[in-house]
């Protein structure tokens, strides 16, 4: 009766219980057939003839049910091995970190694995694929997948809301269902965008590296030869110009240093940073490592910084870095003597975070140099530096991030960066997945605001800003 | 949440698929256009002719998305008589759909300048318009996310962040003229970039355009405060 199912059997029912079953029932016979025997019903030889037809019977049955069960161990040992195959294979699906994804016929997302929900930001259930992820060229591949043709290896790259390249697998599955349309495009994503970084790192470092080190190189190729030559005897000329050669090899140093710093920041712009830091603490670390710096000029610090600790996400060093490229700039483009405002602000929504409520002039500039997708629940700290120095035009602030870049009228002079600073400001901000603004007035001042993620305190928020993190494609 | 693909709670089941397949045609539209403008500005970048060709080349593509678009609204409106948030969806997607063929000729426009551009000598500009193209870019793919995921706040940061773009583009404007002033030769390129930079702010403005339609879809109330503005003294450059 049961060897219908044989595999339901085989994973429900052991074979003891059905064997123990015949006994009982075979013994039950037995007591009822003696039953009727004491009651005078059966003669003695008929009960004797009738249980020991009763009992070959239910020994026949009993042997059956042995010998039926014989063969099935042999299908209890390949059944489990086919579903624990499929079962390592799922769990290796679910566990693997390359987004894998299942179309079904009109472009539907039939299976996903986390790793694909995160990178894509898709939601519980399916959806079609045209709205999660916007790539002609990839939906293009899929479709034809989904009529039989040839798989396809697309790349394609995405700017929002960080850069980011993927090369997109589309091949076509045929499934062993019935119906007009039995294939299914699988599509498997490869984030490239790291090995992308690093080749355009390397053309950007070197293009950087040379065309910046030439000017100094030629100038101290210059000095060499006047000492060399015209000037060997010339005990003054020599010390001046020793000194300008010491200022030149300082100016290389900074430079490969920042363009070093720069390449390191950019490389890893992708991976969020994961650690805590405390904005104010570092507020008041580079002040007092900047103080003799703007004591040299007569620059007073005006601090207001909250008591609590202003808790961000992020990599402490590289904030750091941030608040004191912005701090040493704001010294160095402020006149003799001026004042230098550092205000460090907690829990701010981001319209707060990316100006200040009051405008430096009526007339001023803003601008939003870098920025995260608006998210009206994420809440920043926020370190906003303001300095009086003469401003800047706001036709120029849109370049003020380009690496290399200086105001006209600022490439001289004893105090020139390397033009280096702000782009590193930037890179390190978006890393953060922070923001970045400006705001200036010719002739007031300029105040440059920084803005950082507050760690996000619920896991459900948790989970959101993870999956857009992870995603770097799609956030919504 | 509240996108088309997900809410599905029409008796006819077919409705709520239909309206599912409008919003993905919707987005691949969207899909479209970003990946022309994306890949204009790399055309413009990398003096690629042959890809300035291509993106002038899908505008066609983008163009029958748009008709089919257009035919499935119809049907849409003709066979369901939609009503209240089914309505709003659908005269938004066709709002939406006219504004990214917009896009899409712009994007056209751009291409073409760019194959002019390719024959004279580089501008040091080039990085300007790249920034500005990558911002006007970016907002393009928030809008569209919000339009597909449902969630306005997307739409609404994009929107109030218009004065963003037309400060880029008034910067660069500026730019240009310096640059023209001081060279003659300059004025034949620089004036095909004026009229990219001039394009890409447009694009900016059908994105929020389309963040204005996204919150009129999902909350059926328009977005009523002033469209923010360059403050007055950037009248002159546009």
């Amino acid at each position: 009766m049961a060897n219908e199912h044989p595999s339901v059997r085989a994973r429900t029912a052991p074979d003891r219980p059905r064997r123990r079953d015949i006994v009982i029932t075979a013994l039950l016979g037995l007591m009822v057939l003696l039953v009727l025997l004491i009651g005078g019903v059966l003669e003695p030889g008929a009960w004797l003839a009738a249980s020991l037809a009763f009992s070959a019977l239910a020994f026949i049955y009993f042997l059956t049910a042995v010998t039926r069960g014989a063969p099935r161990p042999s299908a209890q040992i390949t059944r489990p091995v086919v579903s624990s195959e499929l079962e390592s294979a799922n769990a290796m699906l679910e566990k693997i970190a390359v987004p894998v994804l299942l179309i079904g016929p009109g472009g539907r997302i039939e299976r996903a694995n986390p790793a694909a929900r995160a990178f894509l930001a898709l939601g519980a259930e399916g959806g079609l694929l045209s709205t999660s992820l916007r790539q002609p060229r990839v939906l293009e591949a899929v479709s034809a997948a989904l009529r039989g043709e040839r798989g396809t290896v697309v790349e394609y790259a995405s700017l929002a809301p960080i850069e980011s390249h993927v090369r997109a697998f589309v091949e076509p599955l045929r499934m062993p269902v019935a119906g007009p349309m039995p294939w299914r495009a699988m599509l498997v994503l490869a984030d490239e965008t790291s090995s992308k970084r690093a080749e355009r790192m390397r053309a950007d470092f070197l293009a950087n590296a040379s065309h910046e080190l030439r000017t100094p190189l030629a100038s101290l190729s210059g000095f060499i030869d006047t000492l060399r030559g015209p000037a060997r005897d010339d005990e003054e000329a020599r010390d001046r110009f020793l000194t300008i050669m010491r200022e030149q090899t300082d100016r290389m140093r900074r430079l490969i240093d920042d363009l070093l710093s720069l390449s390191r920041v950019e490389m890893n712009e992708h991976l969020p940073p994961s650690g805590e830091a405390d904005l104010a603490a570092i507020a008041r670390d580079v002040v007092d490592s900047l103080r003799p710096m703007a004591d040299a000029r007569a620059i007073t610090f005006e601090l207001s910084l909250p008591d609590a600790p202003a808790r961000i996400t992020g990599d402490r060093d590289q904030v750091y870095e941030v608040v004191e490229n912005l701090v040493e700039n704001a010294i160095k483009y402020s006149p003799e003597g001026a004042i230098v405002a550092i205000e460090a602000l907690d829990n701010c929504t981001r319209d707060i975070a990316e100006h200040a409520p009051e405008r430096l002039a009526p007339q001023s500039a803003r601008l939003l140099l870098a920025g995260p997708p608006f998210d009206p629940r994420q809440r920043y700290g926020v370190l906003r530096v303001r300095d009086n120095g003469a401003g800047i035009d706001r036709r120029y602030l849109p370049r003020l991030s380009e690496r290399f870049y200086r105001v006209d009228g600022q490439k001289s002079g004893p105090t020139a960066g390397t033009g280096l600073g702000l782009a590193i400001v930037k890179h390190i901000i978006t890393r953060h997945r922070g923001g970045f603004s400006v705001e200036s007035a010719t002739g007031t001042g300029s105040a440059f605001s920084v803005f950082l993620p507050k760690p996000v305190p619920d896991a459900d928020a948790a989970a959101r800003v993870l999956a857009d993190t992870a995603s770097g494609v799609d956030a919504g | 949440m509240n996108s088309p693909a997900q809410q599905g709670h029409h008796i006819v089941k077919a409705f709520s698929e239909e309206l599912e397949q409008l919003s993905a045609s919707v987005a691949t539209m969207g899909g479209l256009a970003e990946s022309m403008i994306s890949d204009a500005i790399d055309a413009i970048i990398t003096r690629d002719s042959d890809l300035a060709l291509d993106v002038a080349e899908r505008d066609k593509r983008i163009d029958a998305l748009q008709h089919d678009v257009e035919r499935q609204i119809i049907r849409l409106l003709a066979l369901r008589q939609p009503l209240a948030w089914d309505l709003r969806v659908c005269i938004a997607a066709l709002k939406i759909s006219a504004d990214l063929e917009r896009v899409g000729d712009l994007a056209k426009n751009i291409a073409r300048r760019t194959r002019a551009l390719n024959e004279a000598e580089p501008l040091p500009l080039t990085k300007s318009v790249e920034r500005m193209g990558r911002l006007v870019q970016r907002h393009l793919h928030e809008v569209l996310d919000a339009y597909v995921s449902g969630e306005i706040a997307g739409a609404v940061g994009v929107w109030e962040r218009d004065d963003d773009v037309d400060e880029h583009y008034n910067a660069l404007f500026r730019e240009l003229l310096t640059c023209m002033a001081g060279d003659s030769r300059l004025i034949g390129p620089g004036t095909h970039l004026l009229f990219i930079a001039k394009n890409l702010e447009r694009v900016g403005d059908h994105a929020t355009n389309i963040a204005e339609l996204v919150h009129y879809a999902v909350t059926g109330s328009e977005l009523t405060a002033e469209r923010p503005k360059g403050t007055p003294l950037e009248s002159g450059a546009s």
